[in-house]
């Protein structure tokens, strides 16, 4: 282990006193990435630092308000470097003359003519040469134009939104007025019932009183009438009562003497008293006799019949029914539907990764050259490495050292794997600082894209030392191979442009897969997971580089 | 006390021991039945001309290369076999500069002494000594891209020798290497079998060879053709003098015939030292020989501008034994 540190150590030395080596390690990356990153700007986006806009002369014919706005928009748009001209014909002159490879005139009437509902165009003069600045011009402007239209429209849909909740205020404020008076409507009519029926009840109590009156009255003349009657009644009575008590008193008195007289009959006859026949009996005074003999009862009960009064009803006035207050029904205001606003369909771009549609230019160039360079480093360094050990015969003495050869090929590879992830942390790190690349959700999940593209790196550069024995063909092999590899895997542009069969092949390059793992992780911003399958496909791909090249070498060695 | 001055213990047995050892590259026989060895505290020249399999028997010594068949053991253990222990008992200096440029020569020696197996002080401390005893201690942090090719060569010898290992490999190591310089290495290698190493040590240099080892081994295609001492193997090819002669204008053939005391040697293997002139080589049984030799060259139109005397050497004896020159 000792030893394989030393060697690693004396590798790293090596590598410390090669300033061309780091300068193609690390500067020459940076170069190659700001020179890429600018020069391909416009391939992505546009690059941060608007160094690469395309300059656009405008001419604003028409000088309205949209024009205007066209204006402040372009003039906001990176991409975009907006320069006003005096003339169509100047215009057209700087795109003549290459200063330009586009110009955009607004002609007159534009604005008027859409307010009008007529079509309008604007120009966009164009250098047929400039085809990519044509393209992304264009889109840039029908981007625009899609925006002003839709906000327009959105205006439009919002002015009419607003009269049309004025005029549903306005029904509503009708409609309560109306319910208003509606409401008083109703109160007066109330009242006038209430005041109806209290004129009824009036007519009607005085009926009452008057008819109550004047049975009191006749009643009243009818009792102190019998009153009278009854007087002169009892009266009379009192004296045929006087009179019949008289009698009474005076029957008894002769019934008493009778008995008296019989008593003394029967005592005179003695025996014969029982042959006397018993008188006849005295009828007894039936009691009613002798209560009003005695008084207890008035021998005549004069009933005077109660008077029973059949008034006539009063009339009462005559007064007209209220009508029923009539309905009012108030017609349903329904308003029509909004006319629809004029729009143009409108293409929604939507990143699902949520990140901006227009990706930074250095978002691919850093990684992309990133792993270029890593690669050349690997496939060029290991050879290259081992060709100057091998010219100055230290790799001929090392073998011969006790560390044998084993340990100093391991120490070659490890001594590159680890330069490798160096190189790659600290190019990403510039390019986060200086250039602004994102590093996504979780920057330490960059380390296993890292690992995966360095570990296949060392490996493949292992099998072009075992191949290539000389310069020369180290770097002829090196190169194709690491242009096809970088290349094809898509670290020089979107691998989207390849075709799909070239994209099909560029499966079989660790470079492909990581790509793929750092776009999903710094542009598209997922997390670690997404970084697995890569990492794992390169680490395979690492794997069998080095049983290919430590086969090759060793039959080398063995030959 | 480091490693590097740790006196080792001299052992009977041979730390290098190579015997009938066959490489072949694909279907040519690098190496056929090479069989050698070299004891601790002794420096032993390996000798052949380019294509003799010198190299191939270091890559296998070092365990850069298995062998095909035969068996090779540095301190009794194989290098097919176990060849991470053998590795850790090796002090390796290659054919080339295998040093990095961009380091000081300090950072190179502390590199290899901790790759070898030093760790700590013990780091710091043969550091500074390999690089004295090359004498780089002045230069220790400068960059070796800036040194001159012989202190390059100084510092390799230091690289692979820093540790004190017990079996030495130099592969040509003062190739391009100013006088200076070489007398340095030289002294350093012998102090490595002083200090008890087996040291294997090839050369393209015979009076180094001759100089710095203690025996010689020579090969060719791939299998030893003599093996000894300097002096034994010159003394046992019957070695004779030889004349170098170089003149105005090239001599005819059979020039010297008829000349007392000359020997028909393999002139056209004889490397010359000037380029003056068309050059000859003669063998001469003694040195009186030469004034006729030179008198003839002159009657037959030569015109002689110089000429030198060479004692016998291993150049000789290689040649004699193979008819080819070990610079071939």
């Amino acid at each position: 282990m000792s030893s394989l540190l030393t060697l690693i150590g004396k590798d790293l030395r090596l590598l410390g006193r090669d300033r061309a080596a780091l300068v193609f390690i690390l500067l020459a990356p940076l170069i190659v990435i700001c020179v890429a990153g600018l020069s391909l700007a416009n391939l992505y986006g546009a690059d941060p630092t608007g160094q690469t806009a395309y300059d656009l002369p405008l001419f604003d014919e028409d000088g309205s308000r949209l024009s205007q706005e066209i204006r402040e928009r372009l003039a906001q748009e990176p991409a975009v470097r907006l320069r006003d001209v005096g003339s169509r014909a100047e215009a057209q002159e700087l795109v003549r003359d290459k200063q330009a490879g586009s110009a955009l005139i607004i002609p007159r009437g534009t604005a008027a003519a859409l307010t009008a509902g007529a079509g309008a165009k604007i120009i966009l003069f164009n250098d047929p040469v400039k085809y990519l600045e044509r393209i992304n011009l264009r889109t840039r402007i029908l981007e625009l134009r899609d925006a002003i239209s839709t906000e327009q429209g959105a205006a439009v849909r919002q002015g009419a939104a607003a009269e049309r909740a004025k005029a549903e205020e306005k029904i509503a404020a009708f409609k309560a007025v109306v319910v208003n008076q509606r409401a008083k409507l109703e109160a007066a009519w109330s009242e006038a019932r209430r005041i109806r029926a209290a004129v009824l009840e009036a007519a009607r109590r005085d009926a009452v009183q008057a008819r109550g009156e004047a049975t009191r009255v006749i009643k009243n003349e009818w009792q102190q009438h019998s009153a009278r009657v009854q007087k002169d009644v009892q009266s009379q009575v009192e004296q045929l009562r006087q009179e019949f008590r008289a009698y009474v008193e005076a029957l008894a008195t002769a019934r008493q003497g009778f008995e008296a007289w019989l008593e003394d009959l029967k005592t005179r006859a003695g025996s014969h008293a029982s042959d006397i026949p018993p008188p006849p009996s005295f009828p007894e005074l039936p009691v009613s006799l002798k209560q009003i003999v005695d008084g207890s009862r008035a021998p005549v009960e004069l009933r005077l019949p109660e008077v029973e009064l059949a008034l006539p009803t009063p009339r009462m006035p005559d007064l007209p029914a209220l009508p029923d207050l009539p309905e009012i029904e108030l017609p349903e205001i329904v308003l029509p539907p909004l006319p629809p606003a004029p729009s143009s369909l409108e293409i929604e771009v939507v990143s699902l990764a949520g990140v901006p549609t227009y990706i930074n230019t250095f978002d691919q160039n850093v990684p992309g050259f990133a792993v270029t360079f890593l690669m050349l480093g690997m496939l060029l360094g290991i050879s290259l490495g081992l060709l100057d050990e091998r010219e100055w015969g230290t790799m001929q003495r090392v073998r011969a050292l006790p560390v044998g050869p084993s340990q100093f090929l391991l120490a070659k590879l490890l001594t590159r794997f680890l330069v490798g992830v160096g190189q790659m942390i600290v190019l990403l790190t510039i390019g986060w600082l200086a250039f602004g690349v994102s590093l996504g959700p979780q920057p330490v999940a960059l380390l296993l894209p890292i690992v995966g593209i360095a570990y296949a790196g060392t490996a493949f550069g292992l099998i072009v030392a075992a191949v290539a024995t000389s310069r020369e063909a180290v770097f002829s092999v090196g190169s194709v191979v690491m242009v096809t590899m970088s290349a094809v895997g898509g670290c020089w542009w979107p691998i989207d442009l390849e075709p799909r069969w070239m994209r099909s092949v560029a499966l079989a390059f660790p470079t492909t897969w990581a790509m793929d793992a750092f776009n999903d992780l710094m542009i598209r911003r997922r997390t670690i997971d997404a970084a697995y399958l890569p990492t794992a496909v390169m680490l395979a791909y690492g794997s069998l580089y080095l049983l290919i090249g430590l086969m090759i070498f060793r039959r080398r060695a063995e030959g | 006390m480091n490693a590097a001055e740790k006196p080792l213990s001299l052992s009977p047995a041979p730390l290098i021991d190579v015997e009938e050892l066959e490489v072949r590259y694909g279907t040519r026989a690098a190496l056929r039945g090479l069989s050698f060895t070299v004891k601790a505290g002794e420096v032993v020249g390996l000798l052949g001309p380019n294509g003799a399999g010198k190299t191939t028997t270091f890559s296998v010594l070092a365990t850069l290369r298995k062998p095909d068949a035969g068996r090779v053991t540095v301190a009794g253990l194989s290098v097919a076999d176990a060849p991470k222990q053998v590795r850790r008992m090796l002090g390796v200096v290659p054919q080339s500069l295998a040093l990095y440029p961009t380091f000081s020569a300090r950072e190179n020696v502390v590199l290899f002494a901790r790759l070898a197996g030093l760790r700590g002080r013990a780091v710091h401390v043969a550091a500074t000594a390999a690089l004295q005893l090359v004498g780089l201690e002045d230069r220790a942090d400068d960059r070796v891209g800036s040194f001159s090719g012989g202190m390059q060569h100084r510092l390799n010898l230091a690289c692979g020798i820093l540790h004190a290992p017990r079996v030495v490999l130099l592969d040509e190591p003062t190739v391009g290497v100013d006088p200076q310089s070489r007398e340095r290495i030289g002294e350093a290698v012998r102090d490595q079998a002083r200090r008890g190493a087996a040291v294997l040590y090839s050369t393209h240099d015979l009076d180094e060879a001759e100089r710095v080892c203690d025996r010689v081994v020579l090969i060719d295609e791939g299998h030893v053709v003599s093996d000894g001492t300097p002096e034994e193997l010159i003394r046992r090819s019957g070695g004779v003098l030889r004349l170098e002669v170089v003149t105005r204008a090239p001599l005819p053939v059979g020039w010297f015939e008829g000349v007392d005391g000359v020997v028909p040697i393999h002139a056209a293997a004889v490397a010359p030292l000037l380029s003056r002139g068309p050059t000859v080589h003669v063998g001469l049984t003694d040195l009186s020989s030469a004034s006729r030799v030179l008198e003839r060259a002159t009657a037959c139109g030569g015109g002689v501008l110089e000429f030198h005397v060479h004692q016998p050497s291993l150049q000789d004896v290689f040649m004699a034994l193979t008819g080819r020159a070990l610079r071939d």
